[in-house]
């Protein structure tokens, strides 16, 4: 007999999905691009390794998505093909177990008994009839339900235990997919997002870490203080951001978020994430050339403008750093600007004695490293104060419960997978001529070795019992 | 410190077990290896209340946690899952010759914590460890590495078996148990590991939402430890394909084991990453 052409394509397909093989194959190439993704810089990580790399292997890397393996399009493929195979061979392997989970059971079976050790045959002086009534307490007491056939001269118990477990593999497979399930949930309808409250602060939208954009949250989030406590070793012990939650400008909730420690509100998850400071006031002094004097002392913002006793000029403070070129400490950027419209802009340093040990004495007359570039004035950054932000991520994620009852699943189902087994005990009873003989065997479907330690406690336990 | 002495000490008795065990395999004397057991036996209990010891010491300098916080405790923690797992298999099995593997893949761990520069301190819990998570996640864990580490040893044995000849009856083979039943115990120690993994991969995920707001991040450690899940669960497969019993489950349970040992070791110094605190 033919078949028609694309039926036999459409079985081609699904035998191919239904065998072990593709499972295998699969399981090891996801292993094997995962290991890529570990060797290549991923995400932010890629952008330095990708300026080393030619223009032309930079194309190839960029079409494959390998600056961001894990969430490329075949990587994902991967991941749908082996949930596709997974589905396919359970749909494939569902009608047999389903078989084996209602096959009847049948207590007058003989193969069990060929070849059984002789341990598990006894010989007792009592009745066939007795042997059988207690027999069948015994063993509807161990396993509950039990199945006999008896005639005269023979009598066959059955009970079992653990037919379920056929189905162990299948809870197995499906808590998988309810974790994949999670994941496209949490990504399609979740977000990353991060935020960095300064002290005193208050924000009302956060960053999205997936194109930077941001996003109005609904409330805003006050920062009153963020601190970090030290161990003695000078190991941090704990951060900690003391929060509020204002709804139209009303407190709402007020928390203090701690690593590990996560807050929700508005359906929102604030966590510890990171801390930082920004400069914050700049404490200058300013002197007049020849003089010892201190002409003025100013404590500023960044932005804030002042100016100088007998002075028209204008100057502000530009900018300031915590480390400029990350080498010459706290710095400032003081922009002068005259009546007439000139300006001119040079950095003051905190550490200037230092420096000029450091650096050659030619660097600071350039005007713009100059602190005396505003004559007859010279500047000196006395300190330049920081201003601690606290960083938090705040995500959102409704496919979490779901990976996590899969997480569940999964493991009920490793222990009926692995530790349990279907196992099926028959007990004969034969009258021989004054005595009569008990013979126990089994049979299960993985896990042999505790069937046997099983069937020697029963022989045992009814040996005892009709003794 | 005491419990670094009784460690050290610990360390020389797990070496000269595993001595014993050798000699047992190449004399094909038995008194050999019920002293070995003895003295493994002992060991475990020494490294045991060294454990318990270096507990109540970090309670005495006021940063009380458990001994599980940074790489030389989790190294120490390794080598005692492997010799706690060992005894329990020869204590079922009734064959020591796995012994003289087992035994020295846990010097071999307890030498490397305590020479190599390892960091023995006690040192009190950064803000990131500080979770009732850390107790479960590195117990799973460990159990977990230190099965894998037992059933690299099986598969190590098995193959040493189907090397030997049987007319030549190599002295050192004899006393390796049957290929079919050392294939049904690897079989049944990998179950163990990948329960072991799997729960140790889901309580790390559950700590990582609570620490970092996500659950799996691909982070170096996050996915090699799903490396090695997916190369265990290809184990646990391959025994239900015709022809993968035997020789190839046992070159793919080395495997695994190698990408465990990645897990733990390569990502903290080769690879950077969220676990740095472990090195």
């Amino acid at each position: 007999m033919k078949e028609p052409n694309n039926k036999r394509g459409a079985n081609i397909l699904w035998n191919v999905f239904s065998s072990m093989k593709l499972t295998l194959a699969l399981l090891i190439i996801l292993a094997i691009t995962s290991l890529f993704g570990t060797l290549i810089p991923q995400q932010q990580e890629a952008v330095r390794f990708a300026q080393g790399l030619s223009p032309r292997l930079h194309q190839f890397f960029e079409l494959l998505g390998l600056f961001d393996l894990y969430h490329s399009l075949w990587f994902r493929a991967i991941i749908g093909l082996l949930a596709l195979n997974l589905v396919i061979c359970s749909v494939n392997r569902l009608p047999t177990t389903l078989k084996l989970f209602r096959a009847p059971s049948r207590p007058d079976r003989s193969k069990p008994f060929e070849d059984l050790p002789p341990q598990r045959n006894f010989l007792v002086e009592r009745g066939i009839e007795d042997v059988g009534n207690r027999v069948a307490d015994f063993l509807r007491n161990q396993y509950g339900r039990i199945v006999s056939k008896s005639t005269p001269e023979k009598n066959y118990l059955y009970a079992e235990k653990g037919r379920y477990s056929y189905f162990g593999v299948y809870l197995v497979h499906f808590s998988i997919l309810l974790v994949l399930i999670g994941g496209v949930i949490g990504s399609v309808f979740g977000f990353n997002a991060y935020v960095n409250i300064l002290e005193g602060d208050t924000v009302d939208s956060i960053i999205l870490t997936k194109d930077m954009t941001s996003k109005r949250l609904g409330f805003s989030v006050f920062c009153e203080k963020f601190n970090v406590d030290y161990y003695d070793n000078g190991s941090p012990k704990e951060f900690r951001s003391d929060l509020g939650f204002l709804v139209e400008g009303k407190l709402a909730k007020k928390a203090s978020l701690l690593m590990n420690r996560p807050i929700t509100f508005g359906g929102i998850t604030f966590y510890q994430s990171s801390y930082g400071s920004i400069p914050g006031k700049a404490y200058l002094s300013v002197q007049k050339e020849g003089s010892d004097l201190v002409e003025s002392i100013v404590r500023v913002e960044i932005g804030d403008t002042f100016s100088l006793p007998g002075s028209e000029s204008q100057i502000q403070v530009v900018n300031a750093v915590s480390n400029l070129n990350e080498m010459m400490g706290p710095a400032a950027l003081i922009s002068v600007k005259s009546r007439e419209g000139e300006e001119i802009r040079f950095w003051v340093f905190q550490n200037i004695e230092k420096l000029r040990n450091q650096y050659p004495e030619a660097m600071f007359q350039a005007p713009r490293m100059n602190p005396s570039s505003f004559k007859p004035y010279t500047f000196f950054l006395k300190e330049l104060e920081s201003r601690f932000y606290t960083g938090l991520q705040a995500n959102k994620n409704p496919g979490v419960s779901l990976v996590w009852f899969g997480c569940v699943v999964m493991v009920a189902g490793f222990f009926m997978t692995f530790f349990t087994s279907h196992r099926k005990i028959w007990v004969r009873i034969l009258r021989s001529t004054d005595e009569t003989k008990i013979s126990v065997a089994g049979r299960t479907n993985r896990n042999p070795l505790t069937l046997e330690k099983e069937l020697d406690l029963v022989t045992s336990q009814l040996h005892k019992l009709l003794d | 410190m005491i419990n670094s002495v009784i460690l050290s000490y610990t360390t020389f008795v797990y070496f000269a077990s595993f001595m014993l065990y050798l000699l047992m395999m190449v004399m094909g004397k038995d008194v050999f290896g019920r002293l070995a057991s003895i003295l493994t036996i002992g060991a475990l209990i020494a490294h045991t209340s060294a454990i318990i010891l270096r507990w109540i010491e970090s309670y005495q300098f006021d940063m009380g946690h458990a001994p599980f916080s940074n790489f030389y405790e989790s190294l120490i923690f390794f080598a005692w899952a492997v010799v706690l797992l060992y005894v329990l298999i020869e204590w079922r099995t009734k064959n020591r010759s796995i012994g003289t593997f087992a035994s020295l893949l846990a010097v071999l761990i307890m030498a490397y914590a305590s020479f190599s520069g390892v960091d023995s301190r006690i040192q009190p819990l950064i803000p990131v460890l500080k979770s009732n998570w850390l107790i479960t996640h590195v117990i799973t864990c460990f159990i977990g590495y230190a099965a894998f580490g037992i059933a690299f040893c099986l598969s190590l044995m098995y193959l040493l078996k189907k090397v030997d000849d049987p007319k030549r009856k190599g002295i050192l083979l004899k006393t390796i148990p049957d290929s079919d039943i050392l294939e049904e115990l690897n079989y049944q120690v990998i179950i163990i590991g990948f329960v072991l993994l799997t729960l140790g991969i889901i309580t790390g995920s559950v700590w990582a939402h609570s620490a970092w707001g996500r659950y799996w991040g691909w982070d170096p450690k996050e996915t090699w430890s799903l490396i090695t899940w997916l190369v265990y669960a290809a184990v646990l497969h391959s025994r239900m394909m015709r022809g993968w019993r035997g020789k190839k489950m046992a070159i793919l349970s080395m495997i695994g084991f190698f990408c465990v040992i990645f897990t733990y070791l390569g990502v903290n110094f080769i690879l950077s990453g969220l676990h740095s605190y472990a090195t």
